[in-house]
């Protein structure tokens, strides 16, 4: 009994294929549909969605008074290579769950896949809530399809904050349906639809009371893989959902309809928080009590938070909105910027300062909080009111960062700072880009085939923060080395010696590098002349922007202050100089000089980055800099015995 | 019925809790307990105080217990680390454990569960101890992975951890331990280090000290069947490994296998140098007890009616030629012939099992196996071999070996100029063994008539030298009009062991299975598939997942040619590779392919009218030794010696001239290598070779200064440059 159960079993396991694959093959309107869709979209997308399907509708959950929200997604692939090994995976956390996440064939039989499903952490965080389904398809031929679907559960809507239309891989024609009842009251806010085929229809449905919006996006791109990119939100199209109040049983309740709602919430989970400070009142006392002045005050517990916390992120549930008590960051002396906030502003509101927290997005985020929305801010500082009004901020996350100086990341971002029942807005002021300088300064003689000299580099602001927080974090016993082999760039041409280092500690002066060096290989002689390639550095040689599609974005603005001066044998005389360039535009400038003088030339280089981006308009005229740029780089001084 | 059910729940649990803790508690007291000597040990010596952290205790313990066929098996470790500065505060302020997982040794049953014990305390400078709660701390991600940060943890803190395994299982025949090979030294210095061995009746140890590391030395014990050990060292400085270093081959190390066998019979069946009885640690292995391991384990056994039908109706010259053709023909028969069904069946390509369509084949799966095919093909024709027991050079001496899976074997066969057979995977030739053997002292078991191993002696396996392991690339280079781009025709000729990564690297199954298939008239998987149409299907897509790599393939060479010019990847354009010769069936012979490309932006430099052009760029990257590395006190240990030889021919452009050839003659030649370079020009070309030896697989470190001397000149070659002047 047992063996003919098990051979049916296996008699119609293996039927299964037999009868389904003849209806698997690829038809040949399917592969001429594939050709043509490779020849629209990147060449390396493996694969397509024909068609991208979500219907969103809403419930009440009585139990928890919340509105849940339940997404229902279909995904129809056709593969554009001769095969295709692709993975399909889903995000979840504590908020949000999944169900029957499933894979058919073209004739609607289910592949037997399994979906793992695991913890999943990004670089960043120490520890969260998200966790991930995924698992391997493969598309045998070219124009082979696959369905995709699954069901999506949001526990509460606050947290359902954007769809886009774009994903991993091109779509033909994605739909978004959004059905929403009147109880409802829900802003759909569409977010960079400039550019692309999109329309909108909206259905109202008096006897469900609904009413339904259809979104229907056409040739959509797939998202690029592009590295300095802006954040998503400046890109992609996308909705962005403005959940503002809901009623049940005759009541109305708000939801975020204007920031104050926002910014009540936030409060209130701040005001959960006991701020017992007793744990580091003496710390507070002892970093305060040598201090003359209040910016020496501040200062020291600022830097001490710096130094002394580590950033370790555990973002499970609330806990990836609301701040640790501050004396159990002290005590575990790690936090996440929340923390670290909070600290900051607990052990300022000790000494006798005027302290509250911040809550602000970063540069990536495009929005400000004229959207209230969960998804307008990611990080958390500390502002201080000084005496005069005057509002400071402090980012204990920013290791090295001097007192009143702000990362790029945040310059220009609107802060939401706590004041009571209320809010202050303020925008964190810009810095210019000189403030991030770094000057080189190299001293050479030509001496046989060798440029001896000295060089003497200094850099200020972010330049400065970026190079004390790796030479600190170096191992002590590597450090000189490492050191030595950031100044000769590991290349054995370049002999560097005699090296003076200002205190990595100080993060309020410049840091500032001497040293002596020796070039070899720099200089070649034939036929009694002599040929010199004088640029160490060659800053920005390898920025050429090509077949990109998206701003290029860096850490912060730059200012290159750069001087190189060389000294030639009386016996020669120059016969030849490379040319000069000048280029200023909106985000850049760009200004080379040689100039002789008697038996020395100066080379002088001032390259700014003044908005810490080059903008897609701008990359023919960038790329054709980049090229003169280069080719200085690559031409000669050249010299002639007397 | 319910409630009961809930009752022995209860009950399981509370059980199950109590006798967690009691081992948690036992692990925590055998660290930490009122026996540890290091409790209050916080000092370290001043020349250790510019160092990131300094390990001031170090304890490993390995204890092996049984009850029956039941093994308890426990390992541990514990270390006490100053930490000195914020990197080691960094390395140190994050753990990540598994506290239970599934023991994979013995025969499974469920009861196999092993547990981890993980406890941290942290020393604070004033001496306050702070232990850290891991279970109520730590946080589980999933099935048992558990994860913690370290609370309050500063420069200057003392960090003392251990983890404690458990772990449970069942062996009713042998077992053997995976062995442990490891320096005393690590990435920290360390004060005290304690390596503690313990064991009952039934556990057997192999165990050696190398390269001046301490004894291993008994501790007496009460209990007769009980027994304890342990290996004690103090001032260990940080290890630095520089290039071209066998760590086991100089440091101070130990070297360590434990087996389980619970009788007599069961010793016999281990594959492992016993002791002869459990009280003895064994340090050494005689060549009788090689002997005695393997006499009766290679009678040459294996169906080999395939290789029968091959030989019939031919004819050979010599016993070599026909051992030659019948290697070749197994590595087809027994491998490559199924490497399309392996394919196919990762990619998910056929209805059913590919394999299914190969009857019962034989695939050899190992050394051992293979020594006893092979043997059988030579003792039915009655072709004299004998067996070589060999072990690779960055274990050390064949007479120092200890641990069985050191031991490689080759077949040895006796002809008029010996033969070497290897284990082969899809390349391996006749005489090819690993580069790590050549050389090396080995024992030679010799068979009796009837194939039982009778003989042993002393033996040394054969070496190549730097011509036979040959590198050479021929570069075609033009300039294009306005110079900015270089044309370049490439051909690379590889042989011996300079072929052998290569040949992995750059061929794919469908570069030379159709090679063997047609060879030896065999057929591919798509002809043996049934049914018209599902071969078609199958073929179709077969043809798919050969383009998918050869598409992938094809943007990895062009990255590998970026990289051997240091370019960006928009640098070079137009590439195209082809395999000319696959070299698979001689040593000896030629893996050659071809590329070319167009050079952008690279190597050419305006000089006013002139053109200087970095042609010693071609030669690719040099071995670059850095200032710290120029000194050295350890012995030079390298795979092979090799040769990289070049041949670089430029077209010169009309109206122009080649100036400064008298630089690109380079001649550097010692006992250690050469860096050898000439230039000429014939007519409008300039010719350029070069030739750069690594002569020996070995030097002692004294002829360092020989070898930086020839690696100093390859790189100056490097940074050489002509000039490519108008002629008025």
């Amino acid at each position: 009994m047992k063996l003919k159960t098990i051979l049916i079993l296996v008699c119609f396991l293996i039927a299964i294929p037999i009868f389904s694959q003849k209806r698997l093959q690829p038809t040949p309107e399917e592969i001429s549909l594939a050709k043509k869709l490779k020849e629209k979209f990147d060449k390396d997308d493996p694969v397509a969605l024909l068609h991208s399907k979500e219907v969103i509708t809403f419930g009440y959950d009585k139990k928890n008074d919340n509105v849940t929200v339940t997404n229902k997604i279909t995904e129809k692939y056709i593969s554009l290579d001769d095969r295709a090994d692709i993975s399909l995976y889903r995000f979840y956390d504590g908020q949000t769950s999944i169900k029957d996440f499933e894979v058919h064939y073209k004739n609607k039989r289910r592949v037997l896949v399994y979906f793992k499903d695991e913890a999943y952490n990004n670089d960043g965080l120490f520890h969260n809530d998200s966790r991930v389904m995924h698992t391997n398809i493969d598309f045998p031929l070219k124009g082979y399809k696959y369905t995709v679907t699954l069901t999506e559960n949001i526990k509460d809507i606050k947290y359902f904050t954007q769809l886009y239309f774009t994903g991993e891989y091109p779509i033909i024609k994605k739909e978004i349906v959004v059905i929403v009842p009147n109880w409802l009251e829900l802003e759909l806010k569409e977010m960079n639809f400039e550019g692309f085929d999109i329309s909108k229809d909206i259905q109202t449905d008096a006897k469900k009371q609904t009413k339904t919006y259809t979104f229907i996006a056409k040739n959509i791109p797939a998202r690029y893989k592009e590295s300095n990119a802006p954040g998503p939100t400046y890109t992609y199209p996308h909705i962005l959902f403005l959940s503002k109040s809901y009623t049940q049983n005759g009541t109305k309740k708000p939801l975020f309809k204007e920031t104050q709602d926002l910014y009540n919430w936030y409060k209130s989970l701040v005001n959960q928080l006991k701020n017992d400070n007793s744990a580091f009142k003496d710390k507070v006392a002892e970093l305060t009590k040598n201090a003359s002045t209040d910016d020496e005050k501040i200062k020291n517990i600022f830097y001490w938070v710096q130094d002394n916390i580590r950033y370790i992120a555990f973002e499970d549930g609330i806990a990836g909105f609301k701040p640790d008590e501050a004396s159990n960051v002290y005590k575990k002396k790690y936090g996440d910027c929340k923390g670290m906030a909070n600290l900051t502003k607990q052990m300022l509101k000790e000494a006798g300062f005027d302290s509250r927290l911040v809550w602000i997005g970063t540069k990536r985020i495009a929005y400000d909080y004229s959207l209230p929305n969960l998804s307008v801010d990611n990080h958390m500082i500390c502002a201080l009111v000084k005496k005069d009004g005057e509002i400071i901020f402090l980012d204990g996350t920013e290791k090295y960062n001097p007192l009143g100086e702000y990362a790029n990341r945040i310059q220009e971002k609107e802060a939401l700072i706590e004041n009571g029942d209320t809010f202050i807005l303020k925008k964190v002021p810009k810095a210019k880009p000189n403030f991030n300088t770094e000057k080189m300064n190299y001293n050479f003689t030509l001496k046989g085939e060798d440029l001896v000299g000295t060089v003497s580099k200094s850099y200020s602001g972010e330049s400065r923060t970026y190079l004390l927080n790796i030479l600190n974090n170096l191992k002590k016993d590597k450090k000189n080395e490492a050191l030595k082999n950031y100044l000769n760039k590991d290349d054995i041409n370049l002999k560097v010696s005699n090296i003076k280092i200002s205190d990595i500690e100080n993060r309020d002066v410049d840091l500032k590098i001497d040293y002596d060096i020796t070039v070899k290989n720099a200089v070649s002689s034939f036929d009694g002349e002599v040929y010199i390639t004088i640029d160490l550095d060659k800053e920005l040689k390898t920025l050429e922007l090509k077949d990109r599609n998206l701003d290029f974005i860096f850490s912060s603005k730059k200012n290159l202050e750069s001087i190189t001066t060389i000294t030639i044998p009386d016996t020669y005389k120059i016969t030849s100089i490379p040319n000069n360039l000048s280029i200023d535009t909106k985000n850049y400038k760009l200004l080379v000089d040689f100039k002789q003088n008697g038996n020395t030339i100066v080379y002088k280089k001032n390259f700014t980055i003044k908005n810490a981006k080059i903008e897609k308009s701008d990359f023919e005229n960038w790329n054709t800099s980049v090229n003169k740029l280069k080719n200085i780089y690559s031409e000669q001084i050249i010299l002639n015995k007397k | 019925m319910k409630f009961k059910i809930l009752i022995l729940a209860i009950f399981g649990f509370v059980f199950m809790a109590n006798a967690q803790s009691k081992d948690e508690l036992e692990a925590k007291e055998f660290f930490w307990g009122k026996n540890d000597k290091y409790k209050n040990a916080n000092e370290i010596p001043d020349k250790w105080k510019n160092e990131s952290a300094v390990v001031i205790y170090k304890n490993i313990n390995y204890d092996y217990h049984k009850f029956g066929k039941r093994v308890t098996y426990k390992n541990s470790i514990r270390k006490r680390i100053k930490l000195l500065d914020k990197n080691a505060v960094e390395e140190f302020s994050k753990f990540s454990f598994k506290n239970r997982f599934r023991s994979t040794k013995g025969a499974y049953t469920w009861r196999s569960k092993g547990k981890i014990f993980f406890g941290i305390k942290i020393i604070k400078p004033n001496g306050k101890e702070i232990v850290v709660d891991v279970d109520k701390e730590a946080i589980e991600q999933d099935n048992g992975e558990k994860k913690i940060a370290i609370a309050n943890l500063e420069v200057g803190d003392i960090i003392d951890y251990y983890y404690y395994s458990l772990e449970p299982f069942k062996s009713a025949y042998v077992y053997t331990f995976e062995p442990v090979e490891q320096t005393l030294s690590a990435e920290y210095p360390i004060l005290n280090f304690k390596l503690y061995l313990e064991t009952e009746n039934d556990f057997f140890i192999n165990f050696r000290s190398i390269n001046g590391a301490p004894k291993l030395k008994e501790i007496k014990t009460e209990k007769r069947n009980f027994r304890k050990y342990i290996l004690e060292e103090k001032d260990i400085e940080k290890r630095d490994f520089p290039r071209w270093f066998y760590p086991l081959a100089e440091v101070p190390a130990i070297k360590m296998q434990v087996y389980f066998a619970r009788s007599g019979k069961f010793e016999n069946q281990a594959m492992a140098f016993l002791p002869e009885n459990e009280k003895i640690i064994k340090s050494t292995v005689s060549q009788n007890e090689i002997l005695d391991l393997y006499d009766t384990r290679f009678r040459p056994t294996g169906r080999i009616g395939d290789v029968n039908d091959f030989l019939k109706g031919k004819t050979f010259h010599s016993n070599a030629e026909k051992v030659t053709a019948v290697y070749y023909y197994m590595r087809h028969y027994y491998l490559t012939r199924f490497i399309e069904a392996m394919i196919a069946d990762k990619t998910n390509i056929t209805k059913y099992s590919p394999y299914e369509n190969y009857g019962y084949p034989v695939f050899i799966q190992n050394q051992k196996q293979f020594v006893r095919h092979f043997t059988r093909f030579l003792s039915r024709n009655k072709i004299p071999y004998d067996i070589v027991v060999a072990t690779k050079r960055y274990n050390g001496n064949i007479k120092d070996l200890l641990i069985e899976s050191n031991v490689d074997l080759v077949v040895r066969v006796n002809t008029k100029n010996k033969l070497y057979a290897s284990f082969f995977s899809p390349h391996t030739n006749i005489n090819e063994m690993s580069p790590y053997l050549e050389g090396t002292d080995v024992y030679l078991l010799s068979p009796s008539k009837y194939g039982k191993l009778v003989g042993i002696k002393g033996g040394k396996l054969p070496s190549s030298t730097y011509k036979d392991n040959l590198s050479f690339k021929e570069y075609a280079l033009k300039l294009n009009d306005d110079f900015s781009e270089i044309n370049l025709d490439i051909k690379t000729k590889l042989k011996g062991f300079s072929k052998v990564d290569e040949q992995y690297d750059r061929m794919i199954f469908s570069d030379y299975v159709y090679q063997d298939y047609k060879k030896y008239d065999t057929k591919d998987l798509i002809s043996l598939i049934k049914g018209k149409k599902n071969r078609q299907q199958t073929k179709e897509k077969f043809a798919a997942v050969i383009k998918k790599i050869k598409d992938k393939q094809k943007k990895y060479f062009k990255e590998q040619a970026e990289a051997e010019l240091t370019v960006g990847e928009d640098d070079i354009d137009a590439y195209s590779y082809k395999i000319e010769k696959t070299g698979r069936y001689k040593f000896a012979d030629n893996f050659v392919y071809s590329e070319s490309y167009k050079l952008k932006n690279h190597y050419i430099k305006k000089a006013g009218p002139n053109y200087i052009l970095e042609i010693g760029k071609f030669i690719g990257g040099q071995v670059k030794i850095k200032d710290k590395n120029r000194e050295r006190d350890a012995n030079i240990y390298m795979t092979n010696p090799r040769s990289y030889d070049y041949k670089i021919i430029l077209e010169i452009p009309e109206g122009y001239k080649v100036v400064g050839l008298d630089k690109l003659n380079k001649n550097v030649d010692n006992t250690t290598g050469a860096f050898i370079s000439t230039a000429k020009v014939v007519e409008n070309k300039l010719i350029i070779e070069t030739s750069k030896q690594y002569k020996h697989n070995f030097e002692p470190k004294e002829n360092w200064n020989l070898m930086l001397a020839f690696l100093d000149e390859a790189n100056q070659f490097y940074n050489e440059k002509v000039l490519l002047k108008k002629v008025k």
